[in-house]
Parts: C-alpha cells; sequence; structure tokens
C-alpha cells in the first residue's frame, strides 16, 4: 500500500511538471523566436543586435537571436546544432549548396520579397541555385586583387607593375636581392584561405575547380600553377611556410608589419590593416598576375543568407529578411561588415561612387567564382584547405589526391 | 524475510550511488554508445541521418589514403610521449623528494605546467616556436646562431618533434608528482638500513626504491597512455594537424574528417576504432606489466 501511494505521488508530481511546462510553451506560442547564426565579418554583433531590437518594436511577435560566430568555427556550429535537432533558422554564411541538396531550405523567393529578389545583382542570383532554383540570398561579396607596399617597391626600383608570372617572378627576384628582410610574395595556402589563394592563381592560369559537370582539380593549368608556386617557394621568394601560412594570422600579418612586399588581397584588405595596426602601410593595387598570353581574372567570393525548413517559420523568417534588406538596415550591415561589395544594385549604384570599391565592382562581371552550386563543395572545399599547401612538395602528386577526394565527396 | 531486507537495503543505497550512475550512463555509455551506431550510419553532410550504412563508413575509412600513415604516427607519439615522460619524470621525483631548502618553490614550479589549461600551455608553445615573432627565434638570432628567423613548424617532421616535446612538457608534472607520492610511502629506515648494509646510493635506488614505487608507476603510466592519446588540443592548437596531414594522429585525423571532409559516419567510424586502439594499448600495457612482476 505505501508503495503505491509512493508512486501515485511520483506520478502526481511529474504530471506537475509536465504541465507546468507545457503551461509555459502555450503562453509562448504567441511570441515567436527566431534562432539565426551568422558569421563574424568584424564587429558584428552590436549590429545584429540592434537591428533585432528594432525589428522586435516594428514586429512585437517576434523576436531574433542571432548568434555572431567566427569564420574558423561557423560550419562546425552550423553542422553541429543542425546534427543535434537544434536547426537555426537563418544562418548567415559562406556556403549553401549542400544544404540545398539536402531539401532542407527554403527557395529563396519563399522567404523574401519579389521586390528585394529583383535588386539582387544577376551574377550574384546564379550563383545562389542549386538544379537551376535559388535557394540562398546573397549578403555580399567580395573581389579579389594584387596589393603592394609602395614604399619596399620604391626601395626595390621597381617601376612598372607586373602582369604576369614571368614580370612578378623577375620583380619579386629584385625585390629579394635589394630589400633584405623582407619577403616579397607573402603566400597563405595553410588551411584559413588556401582555397582562394589557389583559386585565382590558377584562375590566371585558364585553370577552374569544376568544369562540365567534373571536378578538375588536377587539370594540366592546375598543376602548372603548383608547379610555379613551389619554384617561387623554392627560391625563396615567399615566406618559408606557405603550407602553414594563414591568410589573417600570417600573411596579412606579416604585411601590415611590413615585412611583405606583394600580397593577393580582398577588397576590406584596406579596412583590416587600419584596424589590425598595419595603418601606416603604404598600400597600392592592380589587378592580379596571370600567366604569359592568359587573361588576368579576379576571384570573386560571396556569402548567403540561408532559411532552414526545420521549424517551419516561413512567413516570420520572410519579414525578417525583407527588414534586412530595407536600405538603410542594409546600408547598416555593409558598413558594419566594413568595405565589402553589397548584393543589391541599389546599395551597389551608391557603393560605385566609393573611389575603393569602384574599381572592384567594375572588375566582377569577369570575375571568377567558386563552384559553390555544388553540394560536394563544402567537401572539396574542406580538402583543399587542408592538403593544397602540401602541393609545394609534389605538386602533381597532391593535385591527383585531392582530385581523388573531390570525386569521392560527389559520388 | 532477510530476502525482502537484502533488497531494501539495495535500494536503499541507490540515491547515494544514483549521481554517480546517472553521470557514467548520461556522459559515457549514452555517447559511446550514439558514436558506435553513427559510425553505421550514413550521415548527410549537414549532418542528417540517412539511414543504415553497414560496414560503408569502415570501408571508407580503410580505404582513406592518409590512414596509414597517421596510425603508425598515433604509435609513435604515444610509445615516444610515455617513454620520455616517464624517464625524465624519475629523476624530477627525485628532486622534488630530496630535502633542502627551497622545496616547497620548486614543487610549485614543477605544478604550473599541469595546472595551466592545455589550450593555454599549447598557445604560448606555439607562439614560442612562431617564426616570426616567437622567443625562441629571437634568441637564436640575438646569439648569432643563425641570421633567418627559421619556421620550426613548417617541416612536418620537425613540427611532429616538438608537439611531442611539448606533450612531454604537459605531462611531466603530473607523473612526476605521482611517483612522489610512490617515493614518500618509502619508510626512512628502509633506505637507512641498506645504506648501513653499504649500498651505493645508484643500488639503493635500483634494488630498493625502485621496486618500491613501481605501482605508482604503473598507474602513472596507464593514465598517461589514455591522456596521451586523446591528446587533441596540443596538436589541434599548434600545428592543426597540418601541413596537410602530416602532424595528425587519429585523434585529430577524426576531427578533420568530420569537419573538414564533412563525412561524420566515416569520423564516427574512426572514432570507435580509436576505442579498439585504445583498449588494445592498455591490454597490451597490462599484460607486460603484469609479466613484468611475475619476473621480479
Amino acid at each position: 500500500m505505501k508503495k503505491v501511494t509512493r508512486l501515485g505521488a511520483l506520478v502526481a508530481a511529474t504530471g506537475l511538471i509536465a504541465s507546468s511546462v507545457l503551461g509555459t510553451t502555450a503562453k509562448a506560442a504567441d511570441v515567436v523566436e527566431l534562432k539565426m547564426v551568422a558569421a563574424d565579418y568584424a564587429n558584428m554583433q552590436p549590429f545584429w543586435d540592434d537591428l533585432s531590437a528594432r525589428f522586435t518594436k516594428a514586429n512585437p511577435t517576434i523576436k531574433v537571436k542571432v548568434d555572431v560566430v567566427s569564420w574558423e568555427t561557423i560550419d562546425d556550429k552550423v553542422k553541429t546544432l543542425v546534427a543535434t535537432g537544434q536547426t537555426p533558422d537563418i544562418v548567415n554564411k559562406g556556403d549553401y549548396s549542400a544544404a540545398a541538396a539536402e531539401g532542407l531550405l527554403y527557395r529563396a523567393d519563399e522567404v523574401i520579397s519579389k521586390e528585394v529578389l529583383a535588386d539582387i545583382v544577376p551574377t550574384f542570383l546564379n550563383n545562389s541555385k542549386y538544379n537551376g532554383v535559388v535557394y540562398a540570398v546573397p549578403d555580399l561579396a567580395s573581389a579579389r586583387a594584387l596589393f603592394y607596399n609602395k614604399d619596399i617597391l620604391k626601395k626595390a626600383g621597381v617601376t612598372k607593375l607586373p602582369t604576369t608570372w614571368t614580370e612578378l617572378e623577375k620583380v619579386l627576384k629584385q625585390i629579394k636581392a635589394k630589400v633584405p628582410g623582407v619577403y616579397p610574395y607573402a603566400l597563405p595556402l595553410g588551411p584559413e584561405e588556401a582555397q582562394a589563394e589557389f583559386a585565382i592563381w590558377a584562375g590566371g592560369n585558364g585553370g577552374v575547380l569544376f568544369k562540365n559537370g567534373k571536378w578538375t582539380l588536377n587539370s594540366k593549368e592546375n598543376v602548372q600553377t603548383m608547379e610555379f608556386l613551389k619554384k617561387l617557394t623554392d627560391q625563396k621568394l615567399t615566406q618559408p611556410n606557405p603550407a602553414k601560412c594563414d591568410r589573417t594570422a600570417c600573411a596579412q600579418a606579416l604585411f601590415a608589419a611590413g615585412k611583405a612586399a606583394f600580397i593577393n588581397g580582398s577588397v576590406f584588405l584596406e579596412g583590416w590593416l587600419k584596424d589590425n595596426g598595419g595603418a601606416s602601410i603604404n598600400i597600392g593595387s592592380g589587378s592580379f598576375v596571370a600567366a604569359p598570353g592568359k587573361k588576368p581574372v579576379t576571384l570573386g567570393v560571396q556569402d548567403y543568407f540561408t532559411a532552414y525548413k526545420a521549424n517551419g517559420r516561413k512567413a516570420e523568417i520572410s519579414k525578417w529578411m525583407d527588414f534586412i534588406f530595407e536600405p538603410t538596415n542594409y546600408a547598416g550591415f555593409l558598413k558594419a561588415a566594413g568595405g565589402f561589395i553589397p548584393a543589391t544594385k541599389s546599395a551597389g549604384a551608391i557603393a560605385a561612387k566609393d573611389a575603393k570599391l569602384a574599381p572592384f565592382i567594375k572588375l566582377l562581371p569577369s570575375a571568377i567564382f567558386y563552384p559553390g552550386d555544388q553540394a560536394s563543395w563544402p567537401a572539396v572545399k574542406g580538402a583543399i584547405q587542408q592538403q593544397v599547401g602540401t602541393a609545394l612538395v609534389n605538386p602533381k602528386k597532391t593535385m591527383d589526391a585531392l582530385q581523388k577526394k573531390a570525386e569521392a565527396a560527389s559520388k | 524475510m532477510p530476502n525482502s531486507v537484502n533488497r531494501r537495503s539495495r535500494l536503499g543505497a541507490l540515491p547515494w550511488i544514483f549521481p554517480a550512475l546517472f553521470m557514467i550512463f548520461a556522459f559515457v555509455l549514452w555517447p559511446a554508445f550514439e558514436m558506435i551506431r553513427t559510425s553505421f550510419q550514413e550521415v548527410s553532410s549537414s549532418g542528417i541521418t540517412q539511414g543504415w550504412a553497414g560496414l560503408e563508413n569502415y570501408r571508407n575509412l580503410l580505404i582513406n589514403p592518409d590512414l596509414p600513415n597517421v596510425l603508425i604516427r598515433t604509435f609513435i607519439w604515444v610509445v615516444g610521449i610515455v617513454f620520455f615522460t616517464i624517464v625524465i619524470s624519475l629523476p624530477v621525483a627525485q628532486l622534488l623528494n630530496a630535502k633542502y631548502p627551497g622545496r616547497k618553490l620548486v614543487r610549485w614550479a614543477v605544478i604550473i605546467p599541469w595546472a595551466a589549461s592545455v589550450v593555454m600551455s599549447s598557445t604560448i608553445w606555439k607562439w614560442i616556436l612562431d617564426p616570426y615573432y616567437g622567443v625562441l627565434n629571437k634568441i637564436a638570432m640575438d646569439l648569432n646562431i643563425y641570421t633567418e628567423p627559421i619556421d620550426f613548424l613548417a617541416n612536418p617532421k620537425h613540427s611532429f618533434g616538438w608537439l611531442m616535446v611539448v606533450a612531454v612538457f604537459v605531462s611531466i608534472p603530473f607523473t612526476s608528482f605521482v611517483i612522489l607520492a610512490g617515493l614518500s610511502t618509502i619508510p626512512d629506515d628502509i633506505v637507512e638500513a641498506s645504506t648501513v648494509d653499504g649500498a651505493t646510493a645508484w643500488k639503493g635506488y635500483r634494488h630498493i626504491k625502485f621496486p618500491l614505487i613501481k605501482p605508482a608507476l604503473l598507474v602513472a603510466m596507464a593514465i598517461n597512455l589514455i591522456n596521451i592519446f586523446n591528446a587533441f588540443p596540443i596538436i589541434w592548437v599548434i600545428t592543426g594537424g597540418g601541413p596537410g596531414y602530416e602532424t595528425d594522429t587519429t585523434t585529430t585525423l577524426g576531427y578533420k574528417i568530420s569537419f573538414r571532409d564533412q563525412d561524420i559516419g566515416q569520423s564516427a567510424s574512426m572514432a570507435s576504432i580509436n576505442l579498439i586502439i585504445i583498449l588494445l594499448f592498455i591490454g597490451i600495457f597490462l599484460k607486460v606489466s603484469k609479466s613484468q612482476e611475475r619476473n621480479s
């Protein structure tokens, strides 16, 4: 008898707890909280906090909680959230294709108004498709150029900016001979952004990552590119450790310290230098070098907003996305991110008057982009980041190994 | 009647052992079960389970071109670090046990690397070894040993050596304190008796002290074996397993398969094999230590 009463008490207690829990969720149901995970371009958290507060003021039934995460960890974080059933509603990062391929995402036209969608630059929209359907909303983009330290070039007596590999090699040798203590070219093939460094060099030799439905990492052009970079490294025309040199902590830091003459930099490099001790660097830029007889290219990199279906918050997401793209809010977003190319035509028209951005915006139509529409791109990117640096030891062998990995990933 | 009393007293123990049982189930057994289950599943690159995969993940892992070298390296990593840690910790423990003014200070100094988090120690070492800003290059260049900065971590052979140095460095405090605990249980009169009988310092150590600290030594070795095998932060912070996969052990390779190659299933099979490897290590270790005990 005693036992029974104890059991009864237990059941009653559980019931009480359960009902109280249910009660609170029932109450919370009239206020919806959207979860967003966003990459940290510069100092994004204050921007998002302010935007979300203003949004909730206008839409009292929707709250938005934005988690700003560093670029190094955002892919891991989103993947962990999805895998453990805590899928966020909106994600702002650099890829979308794998999620689109698995049917996790809303189509862009489901979560953003027609007007905004029509305002997005067509090139960017083209790079946001999976199987011909737009699944991601471009948020901003960057393009690359060859940046140089004017003072070092002056000291070395370089008067003409190199445009081909041959000219570059000559200039780098000249710098090495005349300006000791300086690395002529900072080559970051460490995991952080190795795919970007590789893609722009290869692009200058007509090499691409993906062509006619196939990965082409070990194409003749790509292997030649790595052979050329190996030649530069072997002659000590780069810093000594390209395979472990990350873009930010190593290459850009060397450039900021005045220890590197040339660097492949993105539109935001100047802003970054100012915030990271390189304000005194006398910086110049030109189009990136290409192999003799080949066309110079720039690498366009764009990032995305993606909306996940898991929590079924289509209507709320749509309101929030339109709010982000309201001209003043979107201008604030671009400002917080710091010196990127806008994804909308309207904001692009304003940015085109900015002397620093204008040349890059002009380059964009001819830019090469990552094959971001391939479902296996995140895995291939991961493999390139890990391994392409070791191609400086044995170009052909490493590129063959990468090709195999890419093929296995797209099975 | 006695039976029911027995049962009741057993149940009565439950509130006391429940927290421990709960911890073991929630944080050891359940995750291990999930890991093994995942290793037989196909998981999409976004992290969604797509169904059973049979042995596919294990097959993919076994044909992974990076695996053989990583396995060999893991073996060198574990055996090498445990060996050097013990060899260095034995004299350090003697030093800590000897009586001299300032001994307390020395003991504290040895504890510090242990008290600091491994990520912190690793980060400090990463910067010590940095080619452009590191203090080691600065000192060597100021002493004119060489003129161009050297990147100690650029060549995988060197960087793996440095990783091992760091791992030994962070393992010494714990190991030497366990040995010290063994040393302090040796009664003074035994040592005194051996000196009276004419044993030299070395003989006294070899035949009296060493056999007596052996149990402590075995505990230290077993714990180090597990710790070093699982030492993720040292490698991840200092080299990230790079360049390429050339300083990875099975622990960091598992992480990379999951978060770089986007293959969670294969990563889970790597983790499951890790479990088997560490069990093998412990098994061999116990066997060797038992047969040694029999011999002595």
